[in-house]
């Protein structure tokens, strides 16, 4: 067994840029993940930014559990007023998000760029 | 053997027979303090030089006051007050001695009196004797019966444990046969069902007999199914029984064993051996032997078992047998032996080979056979005209089965697993993601709810493909817990607070895969998954 499986294998930055909070999320988002999403949450909000981006592009395996905290993200920008948008997921996570209908409550992109645009174009309006 | 010489002190006068020329009473001489009425155990050792002495002189007596020979035993009696000795012979073996004190007159016993005392003592002897005789023989029977009932207490509890029927199993003929000896060995044999149809087919023998070995294996079969209803794997099962047993097992016994567990609907046959004799597998091409390495259960701990596995083509036997079979003698001590066992396998026999086996043992043996040994024989034979319960049309092929400790984080272990597994299907890549999804939530839901986290009670991941559909089988031991009632996650509701965050396993896998069932017994709890082999997906097209 090369990796360890029962310890956090997650790695998240975060960015601010074009107005919105980007944390990038290296490897897997599951139980283990709960704190270093939450604390990159709490870093990528700092200054009451208005919209947090979850780039998905690295993410090598998410569970129902990891699901649960997106959920949980969720229900804490509603209460900062901030809106949560994801880029990067593969098709099978695109799916998962259509399923649990993640995908109305949170804005998906294909990548970081049009995330990032779609920010610019509503603060444009 | 030690003589023992008796002399009884009779003084009061009523014990004395009256008139007697001869008294066999006398009174103790004054230096030595006889207590009244006693009965002297006098033990002459085997070397005393007193024994051979009277070997030598049978008809005499023997004048204690005047015999020099160095002697502790001339000692001996001499302190008891002897003053007379006779020899009691009889058919030459010295059997006892009669011993005289000094008469109650206190004079010397006359020439009269001594061919008298000769007289009696050559009568004396054969009934001394035939007494004796009876005495042994009667001592000889109570040990007889102790023996017999400890016989048939162990034959009782092995009896009582040993299986009552043979499994009933589609597409398949088992047949057992135990043959105890009269010393009643220490063989066993069990069939241990597992929920998703397998069985394991066990066969041991315990060093020792009678009640000792019963014992023991009433314990190692008790472990053997306890480790079983937590692992699969034989030689898991083995290790995990052989570390139990090493603390429990009186020193210098210890069991041989052999586990082998079948798939039914496959013939894939997995097993491990505890030292025990190599099974036979018979096949259209010969007869080979089963082989994997491990000690005897109970001699040392941590041990490891080799395990190896084979499919058991219709047609196809294998015989599990104790040595009780192969170390049988002939009349002129000649031994049953494995070369004779293969080729007696290899034969052709019209119909069940245990009937077949068990004639040649006795031809072999012959009718005066004293049986050394329990004979045990478990035969399981793939019915050559298919099997499986779609009958010979349709064939279920486990393409793997594997177990994982209920750890935190090792649902990833069991989808990367179960990936590598179908990877020669060539699942279209979105399929495959889904049922990764799947097997690892399921797995995750077995180890959390079903096992609670003990990494002592593993998952049992299955891996099989039968008629079109790939199934996998996940199944923990949640015992008779009920299964939560699924409750459709709703996002809005969890948003607005009025559900939990999380409970969106359940949800994922039946969206994940084309259909889910779950069965529970008495302790297991099985999630089986199922995807529908599409065309496209067997031709490794993609989505």
């Amino acid at each position: 067994m090369s990796t360890d499986y029962q310890q956090p294998n997650v790695q998240t930055q975060v960015r601010q840029e074009g107005g919105a909070g980007v944390i990038i999320i290296q490897g897997e988002v599951t139980g283990f993940a709960e704190d270093a999403l939450m604390s990159a949450y709490t870093e990528a909000s700092a200054g009451a930014t208005p919209v947090i981006i979850l780039d998905f592009t690295g993410l090598e395996y998410m569970n129902s559990t990891g699901i649960g905290l997106l959920v949980t993200l969720l229900i804490r920008a509603q209460r900062q007023q901030q809106r949560l948008l994801a880029c990067g997921l593969s098709d099978h996570y695109r799916q998962i998000f259509d399923l649990t209908r993640l995908n109305e409550a949170i804005g998906i992109y294909d990548s970081q760029a049009e995330a990032l645009a779609a920010v610019a174009a509503a603060e444009g309006r | 053997m030690t003589t023992r010489a008796l002399w009884r002190n009779r003084r009061r006068q009523e014990d004395a027979p009256s008139a007697s020329p001869a008294p066999p009473a006398a009174a103790p001489e004054p230096e030595a303090e006889v207590p009244t009425g006693a009965i002297l155990p006098l033990d002459i050792p085997p070397g005393d030089p007193l024994l051979a002495y009277l070997q030598a002189n049978q008809t005499s007596v023997i004048d204690l006051q005047r015999l020099t020979l160095d002697s502790d035993g001339v000692r001996a009696l001499r302190a008891a007050g002897v003053r007379l000795a006779l020899p009691l012979v009889s058919q030459g073996e010295l059997v006892g001695l009669i011993n005289l004190g000094q008469r109650l007159s206190e004079q010397d016993y006359s020439s009269d009196d001594r061919r008298l005392l000769g007289n009696l003592a050559t009568q004396a002897a054969p009934a001394v004797r035939v007494a004796q005789l009876v005495r042994q023989q009667q001592l000889e029977a109570l040990e007889r019966q102790r023996i017999e009932q400890e016989l048939r207490v162990a034959r009782l509890i092995q009896q009582f444990l040993l299986p009552k029927s043979v499994p009933a199993v589609d597409g398949w003929e088992v047949t057992a046969h135990y043959q105890p000896a009269r010393a009643v060995g220490g063989d066993f044999y069990d069939f241990i069902p597992f929920p998703d149809g397998r069985i394991a087919f066990v066969i041991g023998d315990v060093t020792d007999k009678g009640v000792p070995a019963a014992l023991v294996m009433a314990t190692t079969r008790t472990l053997l199914r306890s480790a079983a209803e937590r692992l699969v794997s034989p030689g898991a099962v083995l290790e995990q029984t052989n570390n139990q047993l090493v603390e429990n097992i009186p020193p210098k016994m210890f069991v041989t064993c052999l586990y082998a567990l079948l798939d039914p609907a496959t013939g894939h046959l997995v097993y491990a051996n505890a030292g025990h004799d190599v099974p036979y597998r018979r096949t259209r091409a010969g007869v080979v032997e089963l082989r994997a390495r491990g000690m005897p259960l109970g001699l040392l701990p941590n041990m490891h078992y080799e395990q190896h596995e084979v499919t058991l083509e219709p047609g196809d036997c294998v015989l599990l047998y104790s040595d009780g079979l192969v170390e049988a003698h002939s009349p002129t001590r000649e031994m049953f032996g494995f070369p004779r066992l293969q080729a007696m396998m290899g034969e052709p026999a019209d119909g069940n080979l245990v009937p077949f086996l068990l004639g040649r043992l006795h031809a072999f043996t012959g009718p005066q056979w004293e049986q050394e040994d329990d004979v045990t024989i478990v035969l399981l034979g793939s019915r050559p005209d298919g099997r499986g319960p779609g009958g010979p049309g349709e064939t279920r092929e486990v393409l793997a089965h594997f177990e994982l400790p209920s750890r935190p984080g090792n649902e990833r272990l069991a989808m990367q697993q179960v990936a590598d597994i179908v990877a020669p299907l060539g699942l279209p890549q979105g399929k495959l993601d889904r049922l990764k999804t799947a097997v690892a939530e399921a797995t995750m839901n077995g180890m959390e709810h079903g096992n609670k986290y003990d990494e002592t009670i593993p998952v049992l991941i299955e891996v099989a493909r039968a008629a079109g559909d790939l199934t996998i089988s996940i199944t923990d031991r949640g015992l008779q817990q009920p299964i939560p009632e699924a409750i459709s996650p709703d996002l809005t509701a969890k948003l607005a607070g009025q559900q939990s965050p999380r409970g969106w396993g359940l949800f994922l896998i039946q969206n994940m895969v084309d259909e889910m069932h779950v069965t529970t017994d008495e302790v297991h709890h099985t999630v089986k998954l199922v995807i529908h082999l599409t065309e496209g997906a067997q031709r490794g097209t993609t989505e």
